[in-house]
Parts: structure tokens; C-alpha cells; sequence
């Protein structure tokens, strides 16, 4: 079970400015396991998002350096052959708006019967395991609702289909951008369950990408916060909850309300969060599979890795 | 669509029930001058093209010419009359209906595929060829192309295939044009990325999600087109470089009554009406299509 499905080393990732190249991720450490659901924590623009698309690497203008291997494939180095048999149907992506990530003009089975036709299926079959998929992630009567068109869903239910397309190339890894960010809170943890049970069912890691600290603790296994381009934490949940090291970290989960701390919501305090850089973001082992980075402990005199 | 459309549009009726029976007051006499015209679009282009289909099997000769009944004007037995040749002018525009309509269909749809395959091109081609493409459209749109067009038909001879092969040849331009802009656009569409995201290749890519959605435009286009190409290819009968006589094409009858038209306007005048009618016959189906395609779309 400790077979890495995803592994980035020293990600470094930058956009082709006017004036030369714009550094966004500076130098980037992760892993997922098989079976395993990591949170990549942080705010907009900390970078979370370029990271995983740059998994199935997405973006033509972006210049990376450092290396991403999913299986044994190098993402960076890897044909455009080979990216296009590793996007669906190594590594599925589920999208942060539902609306936008399904075409107008196709019916909703239309959006997944091609991906289970891309796995060999014949069209019979194909539009049977799109209604059993649609069926399991709880799409009422789905193979009539499988004619239907994207606008005749609601957005739970869109994102239910978004989910389904993501699964139905029978990948190892999900990677889903914010898959919440665009429902109602209670439409979110419906479709975070649906998320959770469907890729537990078939063992698949998770690479949950989001600003929501709220959403990490029921369910991933292991959370990542990144500040400013860089990881500056990574926990297993609980201990991330109970004993956050990261300045970064700490402000973030005063930011959520919680039930038995009343009144205490806190805006983020950017003067006590050390700026990170290449030196104080070397990551430190505090715990069992705990990291932060070396801003955080102050304590600790430098040089102490 | 209706469903959802409906509460919003009964909404102001709360906020002030005069304002919203003067709204709905303007909304259903809009809808109704323009279902009128579409009526009228439909009905023109079906009788046009029931004409083209069957008028050319139950009409008698209308080439034989009998010089005794020249220039007989509009009555019972003829009922356009007859031109200097004698011949019956309502059945020559039958017959002739399924000539220009066939040589505008056969145009439109050349000068499509021409235009699909090149904005085709300069999408998905490296840039600096889709660039290239690109600049070479715009020079062929800076061209006055109905001369260009007189120049491959006068290099071909004049006929009525070289008026339709030197009508594709610049047709395709603004198709081209138009189908790359919507191309490049669908292409940056979140599904579209979705689906690129989830493995389908490019040539699926553009066959299920970027065809489709360029097609309310290019429906609205090629009826558009019809009526413009109907027109062309009159005026290349008429200033001599398309079908020459004894054709029924409609152009082609229109300069050949030229002659004698102060003393019999008929011979020309009804060649005349029937491309003017079919042309805008055509451009109302279009703008009916584009509104309801274009309701459709927006309606998600």
C-alpha cells in the first residue's frame, strides 16, 4: 500500500512573462500513495492549483524544472503520446465548476460514454457502465437521466457527472480542483462524500486541491498547506488539526469557525508569517510523517536538520 | 428553458402591472412580426425548393422556341408571358429554379468545406502557419472578390461550373474566417480542457465539442450564403461569365430579356423577382435560425 502513485522533487514552475520568466512554485515536495487522499491546502495564488495541473501538465506556457513522475512515467519529459495515455486514464481530474466543465451541446452520457469507448468498450456496454457509474454515484434514475443535457442538471448533480467522467478511465489517482467551490455548503458535503466513497470503493489516492480548510478534516488522510509557492507543512490530518507547527498553518485553522471555540475567528496575521525562501523552507521532521518548514521553528537554532 | 424562462418573465408583473403588461405587450408583438417573416422565410425556401424538385418533371419543353408566340405579355395561358423566343417564361423560371438553386447549394457547400479545412489549418498548426493561413485570408478578404471570380470563370470559359468553381474559390474566406475565430474560442472552453484533461484526442476534441458549437453559427451562415450565392450566381449570368443560353437559369434569363425589355419588361422582371424573392427567402430562414439556435444556446 505504500506504492507511490504521484511524486513531484523540487518542482519548480514559472510563467513566460514579457520581461523574462515569473517564478510561481519554487521548488515543490510531494508524494500521494496508492489508496491515499492528500489535501494540498492554501490560498489563491499560493500555487496549489499550477501544481496539479502541471501533474497532466495543462499549461503550454508554463516552464518547469525538478520532476513529476506519476507510476514510473516523467511527466516533464514524457511525449505528448504518453501525457494522453496517462491524462483520464493514469490520473482523472475532477473540475472546479461543474457548469463550465460540461459542454452545452453534449447530452451528459455523451460527456462519459467516449472514456469508457476509449478503454475498448464496445457502445452497448459503454452506455451501460455510464448509467451504473452515474447509478453509484447517486444520479436518480440515470440511464433515463443520461440523455439529458448539462442545463437540465443541478449543480450537485453536474458535479456528480464531472465525477463520474473522472473515474470512468479507471485511473489511480484523482486530482480534483476545488470541486466544491462552486455549490452550497450543503450540496458541498454531499458531493464530498460521493467523491470519497466512489474512490475508496475502487482504491484510488486523492489529490484534493483547495482553500477550504473546513472540508480537509473529514476527508483527507494527510494535508499539505502551501504559502507563496512553496510546501511549507505536510501532516497526517489529525495532527495537523491538534498540533499545526506553521505559523501558515495555525492562521489558517484559527480562520475556520469551529463549535467549541466561539467568537474566536482570526484574520490571518501576514506580519508573524516568516517569508519563506530556499534556505528556511528546508522541511524538518517533528513527528510521525510531520514536516514543516524551518521558519517555523523558531526555537530550533538554524542548521538544525 | 421554458420552464425556468417563465417565472423570470412573470416577475415584474409584482413589481408594477402596468409595466409588465407593456413589457409582455412588446415581447409577444416582437415574437410575432418575427414568427411572421420566419413563416414567410420557410414558406419561400419550401416552395423554392419543392419547385427546384418536381417543377423541372411536370413542365413542358422550355427550350424549343415558338417565334409566333414572341413576347406575348403576362395571361391566362402564359402566365409571365413569353420572351423573345416565344418560350413560357413561368415554366422557364421552374425549370430554372432547380439550376440556380443546385449551383448555389453546390457552391456553399465547396466553398464550406474549403473554409472548415483551412480555418482547420490555422488552428490547430503551429503558430506561425495558422499566423501564415491567417494573413493569406486576410488578403484574399481584402480582394474584391466578385472580380476575382470574373477572372477564374473568364480563365475557365464561360459556363455555369466555372461561375460555381470560381464562386468556391473565394467563397470560402469569410467561412474560414468566422469558423477559426469560433474554433479558437470553443478550444479554450472549460470542457473543452476537461476533456482534453481526460485523454480525448484532438481530432475527437474537435468532431464532438468545437464542430457542434460553431454549428448555430454556420447554420445561420449558410442560409445566409444560399441567398447571397443565388444572387452571385445570377450576376455572373448576367454580366456573361456564367450559364449562357439557352439556360433557364434565372441570371442568365434576365440578360438574355435585357434586349427587349422597354417593350416586354416581363421577360426580365419575373427572372428578376424570383432571385430577389429566393435571396431574401433564404436570409429570413437564416435570421430565423439565429434566433432560435441563439435562444437555445443562451437558454443554458
Amino acid at each position: 500500500m505504500n506504492e507511490e502513485i504521484l511524486r513531484i522533487d523540487g518542482l519548480r514552475l514559472a510563467a513566460r512573462g514579457p520581461d523574462g520568466a515569473i517564478p510561481l512554485v519554487h521548488g515543490v515536495d510531494l508524494a500521494v500513495r496508492r489508496g491515499e487522499r492528500l489535501a494540498l491546502v492554501g490560498e489563491s495564488g499560493s500555487g496549489k492549483s499550477i501544481t496539479a495541473r502541471a501533474v497532466l501538465r495543462l499549461d503550454d506556457d508554463i516552464t518547469a524544472s525538478g520532476s513529476i513522475r506519476v507510476g514510473d512515467t516523467d511527466v516533464l519529459t514524457a511525449s505528448e503520446r504518453t501525457m494522453r495515455s496517462i491524462r483520464g486514464r493514469r490520473v482523472g481530474m475532477v473540475f472546479q465548476d461543474p457548469l463550465s466543465a460540461l459542454d452545452p451541446l453534449v447530452r451528459i452520457g455523451g460527456h462519459i460514454e467516449p472514456l469508457f469507448r476509449a478503454r475498448g468498450m464496445r457502445p452497448v456496454v459503454a452506455r451501460s457502465e455510464t448509467a451504473k457509474l452515474l447509478h453509484e454515484l447517486g444520479v436518480p434514475d440515470a440511464s433515463r437521466r443520461a440523455v439529458s443535457f448539462p442545463h437540465e442538471f443541478s449543480g450537485g448533480m453536474r458535479q456528480r457527472v464531472v465525477i463520474a467522467m473522472a473515474l470512468a478511465g479507471d485511473p489511480d489517482l484523482v486530482i480534483a480542483d476545488e470541486p466544491t467551490t462552486a455549490l452550497d455548503v450543503r450540496v458541498q458535503k454531499q458531493v464530498l462524500r460521493v467523491l470519497a466513497e466512489s474512490t475508496s470503493r475502487r482504491g484510488l489516492a486523492v489529490l484534493l486541491i483547495t482553500h477550504d480548510v473546513g472540508i480537509v478534516a473529514g476527508f483527507a488522510d494527510r494535508v499539505a498547506v502551501m504559502y507563496r509557492g512553496r510546501i511549507v507543512e505536510s501532516a497526517p490530518t489529525s495532527a495537523f488539526f491538534s498540533d499545526a507547527r506553521h505559523p501558515y498553518s495555525q492562521g489558517l485553522l484559527r480562520a475556520v469557525p469551529q463549535l467549541d471555540r466561539p467568537g474566536r475567528l482570526l484574520p490571518l496575521d501576514r506580519a508573524s508569517i516568516p517569508e519563506p525562501d530556499d534556505d528556511n523552507s528546508v522541511l524538518v521532521e517533528v513527528g510521525q510523517d510531520h514536516l514543516v518548514a524551518r521558519s517555523a521553528l523558531a526555537a530550533a537554532p538554524m542548521g538544525a536538520a | 428553458m421554458t420552464a425556468t424562462a417563465t417565472p423570470q418573465r412573470r416577475a415584474p408583473r409584482a413589481a408594477g402591472a402596468a409595466f409588465a403588461a407593456a413589457r409582455r405587450g412588446w415581447r409577444t408583438r416582437h415574437r410575432t412580426a418575427g414568427s411572421v417573416l420566419d413563416v414567410v422565410g420557410f414558406a419561400i425556401v419550401g416552395v423554392v425548393v419543392l419547385t427546384a424538385l418536381v417543377g423541372p418533371l411536370i413542365a413542358p419543353d422550355v427550350y424549343a422556341s415558338h417565334i409566333q408566340n414572341a413576347r406575348l405579355a403576362p395571361s391566362a395561358a402564359h402566365l409571365m408571358g413569353t420572351d423573345d423566343q416565344g418560350r413560357d417564361v413561368f415554366w422557364r423560371i421552374v425549370v430554372g429554379s432547380r439550376t440556380t438553386l443546385s449551383a448555389a447549394v453546390i457552391t456553399v457547400i465547396l466553398y464550406s468545406v474549403i473554409g472548415v479545412l483551412i480555418a482547420t489549418v490555422a488552428v490547430l498548426a503551429p503558430r506561425w502557419i495558422g499566423d501564415m493561413v491567417m494573413r493569406v485570408v486576410d488578403v484574399m478578404q481584402a480582394f474584391p472578390s466578385l472580380i476575382f471570380a470574373l477572372l477564374i470563370a473568364a480563365l475557365m470559359g464561360p459556363s455555369l461550373q466555372s461561375s460555381i468553381v470560381a464562386l468556391a474559390a473565394t467563397g470560402w474566406v469569410v467561412t474560414a474566417r468566422l469558423l477559426a475565430g469560433i474554433m479558437r474560442e470553443t478550444l479554450t472552453e472549460p470542457y473543452v480542457e476537461a476533456a482534453r484533461t481526460l485523454g480525448v484526442s484532438t481530432w475527437a476534441l474537435l468532431l464532438r465539442h468545437v464542430f457542434p458549437n460553431a454549428l448555430p453559427t454556420l447554420w445561420v451562415k449558410w442560409a445566409g450564403d444560399l441567398g447571397i450565392t443565388i444572387l452571385l450566381i445570377g450576376s455572373m449570368s448576367f454580366i456573361g461569365a456564367g450559364a449562357q443560353p439557352p439556360s433557364a437559369e434565372w441570371g442568365a434569363m434576365v440578360i438574355a430579356a435585357k434586349g427587349y425589355v422597354t417593350s416586354a419588361w416581363w421577360g426580365a422582371l419575373f427572372p428578376g423577382l424570383a432571385i430577389a424573392c429566393t435571396s431574401m427567402g433564404f436570409a429570413l430562414v437564416g435570421d430565423a435560425i439565429h434566433h432560435r439556435l441563439s435562444h437555445r444556446v443562451k437558454g443554458h
